[in-house]
């Protein structure tokens, strides 16, 4: 397909920002005049997918809850046509997520609780001071409309160790790798991030996995609000705050590896797939290897299939369950419709290494998902990849990182006879990661959020 | 043979529903309310019929035709749909249904057309029979072993798991040593029964969370002695 309206899509779809800090302002709708105002004083400075010839200061998105739209009074004709699982918002569906017990909604932040909020407006910046420039401007702006009001805030940022900016999150990996490449998206494609291709090689996938309104990897145009106009261009996004166990993270890692004679490091990675600086466990299964981390053409660039025991990569790593690409066979055609989209920044602050951390307090991930269905891709890969193990034949196994284990978990690290590489059972998985809430929001084109804005959108 | 898969057997059952105009309730809602009353899990009345994989019961009013142009057509009764997948032989699991469940069977079928009931179970396995269809699908999950040894599979499992869980890292000597207690006890531990949640918990894994570094350490130099 020809070259996407870069244009007319948001920014924040079509790039991870790299920025190091950025802010998430949860608004409220007061009604849907007032608030129609607010976004038409938005809509020209939201970020759009164009090319930057200079990096930006700073960045603006905006994405809607389903209530959010309600309160905007979108035409009934347009709200009862978006799907189920964004109409209902991520709480209803907790069953499904595994979002139970420690996880539940109880445990959650109050302001995911009460279900108040409508917007989601994320500000990415160069600097802290540039990102409390921006969002006092945009904060003066909201209250003068009456539109809305901010009944809650999330900062995030890159983790800063030693001293330098990272890509780290807190259990200490370097994060960030591989998003799937897309037809038609400007992007320096890497070698093992769209699908598999017969001949070994790599291809974008469809538009319409990323995005409405374009043909998906099923050949047909994915589940979308009607008018078309509403549709195209946007996409759904997940938002979810992850709270990271680190004192728990950190004394069961050491424990474990007191049995496991491969060492700490090489436990650590194989509970994710990579060590810790990056390094696939497939590419480089004895050591870390920095030269492939900086390398693109290889950093993403591997597959399970002559791995099928997981003696390299175990079969229930966090990076093999969540993308497993070869490895349930049929050369990789039975994930290509289950990818994600991920943007993620780490909130809180970095323990040092040589300190036990805490499980309390405010460190974790923001972690977001865009995708076109989120029941067919991010709804999936949660409840059958993360807590669930059958399509891995790993029984009732959850993913060792995210699972929502309970203290009951159990994963089974494959091994060979080499004394450095023994087969481990790492028994009695508590929770290392924990729901603080989230939400679905749909995160509209620039020219369906200048309808809404309008309300323009064909009431049908 | 349609209405078997390796060693599985798929029964496919369709029984008449009485009409009866003078009912008060009708025997369609009657009989779905009743099932609606039924336990779903192992609790469930025909989880514990010996074979059982899996089984479902649905009160079919009429059929419907989705496609285009579009038709009606009408069934000449509304049916009990039962279909359950089990073990072995028909005639056998039958029996068994007479004989485990009579209670349960006959409070279901007798809200059907000829229903003999259970106490002749040669009258109600020829019922059966007469009411049976051909299975073409099945429910794919049971890799054509039996329940009593999927269920077995899983309790070596889970106790294996323990086992490791709890002896890596020890000294091959002592790993030896509680590897033979080990396999006695699986060998000896009563098998699980059908409808069973939980595989049995061996005695040696019973009460203390496992993999304590001390104990390990401990077990370690007691396994070295």
């Amino acid at each position: 397909m020809s070259q996407l309206n870069a244009s007319d899509i948001q920014g924040f779809v079509l790039r991870g920002y790299t920025f190091p800090v950025a802010r998430f302002l949860f608004l409220e709708i007061s009604e849907h005049a007032a608030g129609r105002k607010l976004i038409e004083s938005l809509v020209d400075e939201v970020t759009t997918g164009e090319r930057w010839d200079k990096k930006p200061d700073s960045t603006l998105n905006i994405a809607f809850t389903y209530q959010g739209l309600v309160r905007l009074k979108l035409p009934d004709a347009a709200l009862m046509s978006f799907p189920v699982e964004f109409f209902q918002g991520m709480k209803a569906r907790r069953e499904i997520l595994c979002d139970v017990e420690r996880n539940a909604p109880e445990h959650w932040d109050p302001i995911w609780r009460e279900g108040r909020v409508h917007i989601w407006l994320g500000v990415y910046a160069q600097s802290p001071a540039i990102l409390e420039d921006r969002c006092r401007n945009l904060q003066q702006r909201i209250t003068a409309t009456g539109g809305a009001a901010i009944v809650g805030t999330q900062d995030a940022a890159a983790l800063v160790i030693d001293g330098k900016v990272t890509s780290k999150e807190h259990f200490g990996y370097t994060d960030g790798f591989g998003n799937p490449d897309y037809q038609g998206v400007e992007r320096n494609s890497q070698p093992g991030q769209g699908k598999l291709m017969p001949d070994g090689s790599w291809a974008p996938l469809e538009t319409g996995e990323l995005l409405l309104g374009y043909p998906d990897e099923g050949g047909e145009l994915p589940v979308a609000p009607v008018p078309h106009v509403l549709a195209i261009n946007g996409t759904f996004m997940v938002y979810r705050k992850l709270h990271q166990n680190v004192a728990t993270f950190r004394r069961y890692l050491k424990e474990k590896s007191q049995l496991y004679s491969g060492g700490e490091e090489k436990l650590a990675a194989k509970f994710v797939g990579r060590w810790r600086d990056g390094t696939p466990l497939e590419l480089s299964p004895d050591r870390p290897d920095p030269a492939i981390v900086k390398d693109n053409q290889r950093n993403v660039n591997f597959t399970f299939g002559k791995d099928l025991a997981g003696t390299r990569c175990p079969i229930g790593a966090h990076v093999r369950r969540t993308n497993p690409r070869d490895a349930f066979g049929f050369n990789g055609n039975l994930v290509n419709r289950r990818r994600i989209t991920r943007r993620g920044l780490p909130y809180g602050t970095f323990t040092p290494w040589d300190q036990p951390g805490a499980d309390d307090g405010e460190h974790g991930v923001v972690f977001m998902v865009l995708n076109a269905s989120i029941f067919r891709q991010f709804e999936f890969v949660q409840q059958q990849w993360v807590e669930y193990g059958n399509d891995a034949r790993q029984g009732n196994d959850k993913d060792l990182l995210l699972g929502n284990h309970g203290g009951r978990g159990k994963v089974m690290i494959q091994g060979t006879e080499d004394p450095n590489n023994p087969p481990f059972l790492c028994g009695g998985l508590p929770n290392f990661v924990e729901l603080r809430g989230g939400d679905y929001f749909f995160m509209p084109g620039i020219t369906a959020l200048r309808l809404i804005a309008a309300g323009g959108i064909d009431p049908r | 043979m349609a209405d078997r898969n390796g060693s599985v057997y798929g029964l496919t059952i369709l029984s008449p529903i009485l009409e009866d105009t003078k009912a008060q309730v009708c025997h369609s809602v009657a009989l779905r309310r009743h099932l609606a009353g039924l336990p779903r899990n192992e609790s469930g009345p025909f989880a514990k019929i010996e074979g059982t994989h899996m089984c479902r019961l649905v009160v079919m009013d009429d059929v419907f035709y989705p496609g285009f142009p579009s038709k009606v057509e009408h069934l000449k009764s509304s049916y009990l749909f039962f279909e359950a997948n089990f073990d072995g032989d028909r005639d056998l699991y039958l029996k068994r249904m007479a004989r485990t469940a009579p209670a349960h069977v006959d409070e279901i079928w007798r809200h059907c057309v000829g229903f003999p009931g259970t106490k002749d179970v040669a009258a109600f396995i020829a019922y059966m029979k007469k009411c049976q269809i051909t299975t073409t699908f099945y429910f794919a999950d049971v890799n054509d072993k039996s329940v009593t040894d999927t269920l077995r599979a899983l309790q070596v499992q889970a106790a294996l798991a323990a086992f490791i869980e709890r002896h890596q890292g020890r000294s091959p000597a002592g790993l030896k040593q509680s590897f033979a207690r080990f396999w006695e006890q699986l060998r000896s531990a009563p098998r699980p029964t059908p409808g069973a949640r939980e595989t049995t918990t061996l005695p040696c894994f019973a009460g203390e969370p496992p993999s304590r570094i001390a104990e390990v350490t401990e077990a370690v130099n007691e396994g070295g002695k």
